[in-house]
């Protein structure tokens, strides 16, 4: 699971009210570089929860510590996407595509509930007490 | 007919594979709109010979491989180009080469120099016709002006002759291509990758096979005469595009080879073959830099196709084992690494309840391309317990616990996907999803709707006698009001959830059909014990495997 996915799931399970963004707890993370592709993380932006991304940025640094990853910035003007430069743009490429989360939980910041993230894929499913 | 050539307009002759007929229109008009071209403003489609209604021998122009698209001349270099190359130095000027060279079903585009119902109507057409001379100038075979590489006089030509499966032998064929010499082409002939293919296509009627209704020769290879009197529907000259590139088949080759199923290092009994994962693709309109998304992924098969278009690619299931795949080497994942493609993002979710994995504050994929289960191949499930009253999950026991699933009525799982979609793509932005169905389905009345969508295009592809399926592209054309959530869902099913169970459960039906047949019994009983001597055989053949590395670590202690 990429970063970007993350910044789109939450938790319902029953009693829920935000279940928004979900705590990352990293077990094996991944990183794999791979071309910046400038016209898609500028269509990406305005769909961004940048506060959710920047938490999950932090919480995933200090596992990252190898790989020598550059710091984002802690706010962005996600509606004007027009003056935002290459770098700060490389940047965000990193964090949102070239980062995995391999082995860990997702955890709901209201009921503590787990989803386990094993081989990068978040299992969501509720259980049948859940929905 | 009813508009002639003018020496303003530029003429384009399409010519599709005689295959998934229904789909030739679609799937062309998602590509034309795609790259912003503007039927009507931009172009128009002109009527072939021999398919107005009027006409004592039409054949509808749905249901033969040619299209003829009219551009203003003045538009050709300005706005669009016709060069073999892709040309980025102007990205201002859309070319048509490159762009309609997507479309699955195109076999080749050609620069229409005259055309005709009779042979002697298309040489004349060509006399008469601006072809040639525009040729010579130049003008048109690069974007912006730029020096044309090869002048007119050096450039190598053949003139091929295509008969639609019709055999004529190479004398006839040299008499037909002699009605063309008064062009005086001044290059050299050459048989081999030439600067220019000309092409003359003489169509006649043919059947849903591809084959000729009325054929030239019997199967002896005997002439039959009242057939060779027969005169074609139409008869078409021109220039093909993208020749040096491209060649005349533009999907021969390597393009569609290269994604066969066949090669895919991970397969499921739902995967979808390639070459209708490609045409989906273009239907949805999906393009590099899109999100797509497939809610029922399954192995994947149709989110590859759209990441082959350059979109990220997300996949969701209920089934924790097709995502995860067989192995570490053949799983969703080892196909994209297969084809060099950047890694899919999966998660496993439940499409019946989309908007509690997902927040929903923003519509978020640009297309959705998928298929539904239908309880086909593999039964639709979602979350929750098959019981009346719930047992809750213990809390020692919540981290390995097995959800529980039950079956997903296929009237749901419709409703659903068109909600999901109504509520998660952009603006203008693309379903399409696949939909098996009897000859008792009427797609006026039975296909699911969604308040927010707008039907595009419905194509038909018949699999057995009875049996065929639907590609149903939908778009999206009004914001998604989060408050008549039910509302929408109820307006799913104009003929109520009875439509949906046509769709559901085929299999069972066909079987049901088919034991109504005589002789069943027989070859059901042939069929099982046929089974049952390979199953046999392949236990067999383990138990002497083992037997046999028994014997050799025997033999090293």
């Amino acid at each position: 699971m990429r970063l970007l996915t993350h910044n789109f799931l939450k938790s319902n399970v029953k009693g829920t009210e935000n279940g928004y963004p979900l705590n990352i707890e990293a077990t094996t993370l991944k990183y794999e570089e791979s071309p910046v592709n400038k016209p898609f993380i500028l269509n990406l932006l305005p769909k961004l929860n940048y506060a959710a991304f920047y938490s999950a940025v932090q919480q995933l640094s200090p596992h990252c510590t190898e790989y020598s990853l550059p710091e984002i910035p802690s706010d962005i003007d996600t509606s004007n996407v027009d003056v935002i430069d290459e770098e700060t743009i490389g940047k965000l490429h990193t964090w949102l595509l070239d980062v995995y989360l391999v082995e860990g939980f997702l955890v709901c910041p209201d009921t503590g509930r787990k989803f386990p993230v094993k081989d990068c894929i978040p299992n969501m499913i509720l259980h049948e007490d859940e929905i | 007919m009813a508009k002639q050539t003018t020496n303003d307009t530029y003429l384009l002759l399409i010519e599709f594979v005689h295959k998934h007929i229904d789909f030739h229109d679609a799937e062309l008009n998602a590509i034309i709109e795609m790259n912003d071209i503007k039927v009507g403003a931009d172009c128009q489609f002109l009527p072939i010979p021999n398919s107005a209604a009027d006409s004592t021998r039409s054949v509808p122009q749905s249901k033969r491989p040619f299209r003829i698209i009219s551009f203003s001349w003045d538009s050709i270099g300005s706005k669009f180009a016709v060069c073999d190359e892709e040309d980025n130095s102007n990205s201002k000027v859309i070319n048509l080469v490159t762009s309609l060279a997507r479309c699955t079903l195109v076999r080749s585009v050609v620069e229409l120099w005259g055309y005709g119902p009779q042979l002697a109507d298309c040489v004349k057409s060509v006399q008469s016709g601006q072809g040639l001379e525009r040729h010579k100038m130049g003008k048109h075979l690069h974007s912006s002006g730029t020096a044309s590489a090869k002048s007119f006089e050096s450039r190598s030509w053949k003139v091929t002759i295509h008969t639609l499966g019709s055999t004529y032998n190479r004398d006839e064929q040299h008499e037909m291509r002699s009605k063309f010499a008064f062009l005086e082409l001044p290059g050299p002939v050459q048989m081999e990758n030439p600067d220019d293919e000309y092409l003359f296509i003489r169509e006649v009627e043919l059947d849903s096979a591809g084959g000729a209704v009325y054929p030239r020769h019997s199967e002896k290879k005997e002439l039959i005469p009242e057939n060779d009197a027969r005169p074609p529907l139409a008869c078409y000259f021109g220039r093909i595009l993208g020749n040096t590139t491209l060649g005349r088949n533009w999907r021969g080759g390597n393009r569609l080879e290269q994604y066969s199923l066949k090669k895919r290092l991970y397969l499921g009994p739902t995967s979808m073959d390639s070459e209708l994962s490609l045409i989906m693709t273009n239907l949805a309109q999906v393009k590099p830099g899109s999100i797509a998304f497939d809610p029922f992924v399954g192995t994947g098969s149709i989110l590859l196709t759209t990441a082959l278009r350059g979109a990220y690619t997300i996949g969701t299931d209920i089934d924790l084992r097709v995502l995860k795949g067989r192995s570490k080497d053949e799983n969703i994942r080892s196909n994209f690494k297969q084809y060099g493609l950047p890694p899919p993002e999966l998660v496993r979710s439940d499409n019946a309840i989309y908007h509690r994995h997902f927040r929903n504050h923003l519509p978020l994929f640009d297309a959705i391309v998928t298929d539904p289960p239908y309880g086909i191949r593999a039964g639709a499930k979602k979350s929750g317990s098959r019981r009346y009253e719930v047992r809750a999950v213990l809390d020692e026991h919540r981290h390995d616990h097995i959800a529980q699933t039950k079956p997903y009525a296929v009237s749901d799982v419709m409703a659903d996907l068109l909600n999901v979609a109504a509520m998660t793509l952009i603006m203008g932005g693309r379903l399409t999803y696949v939909i098996p169905s009897m000859l008792d389905f009427d797609e006026r009345v039975d296909l699911p709707r969604h308040d927010c969508l707008r039907l595009v295009s419905v194509c038909y592809q018949p699999l057995q006698t009875e049996l065929g399926r639907r590609t149903v592209t939908m778009e999206k054309i009004k914001e998604y009001d989060e408050s008549k959530r039910d509302e929408y869902i109820q307006q799913t099913w104009v003929n109520g959830p009875e439509s949906a169970e046509k769709v559901a459960n085929i299999r069972e039906r066909l079987i049901e059909a088919a034991k109504k047949k005589p002789g069943y019994e027989e070859k059901a009983l042939a069929r099982k014990l046929k089974r049952k001597a390979t199953k046999e055989a392949k236990k067999k053949a383990k138990r002497e495997a083992t037997a046999s590395t028994d014997d050799a670590n025997d033999n090293n202690n």
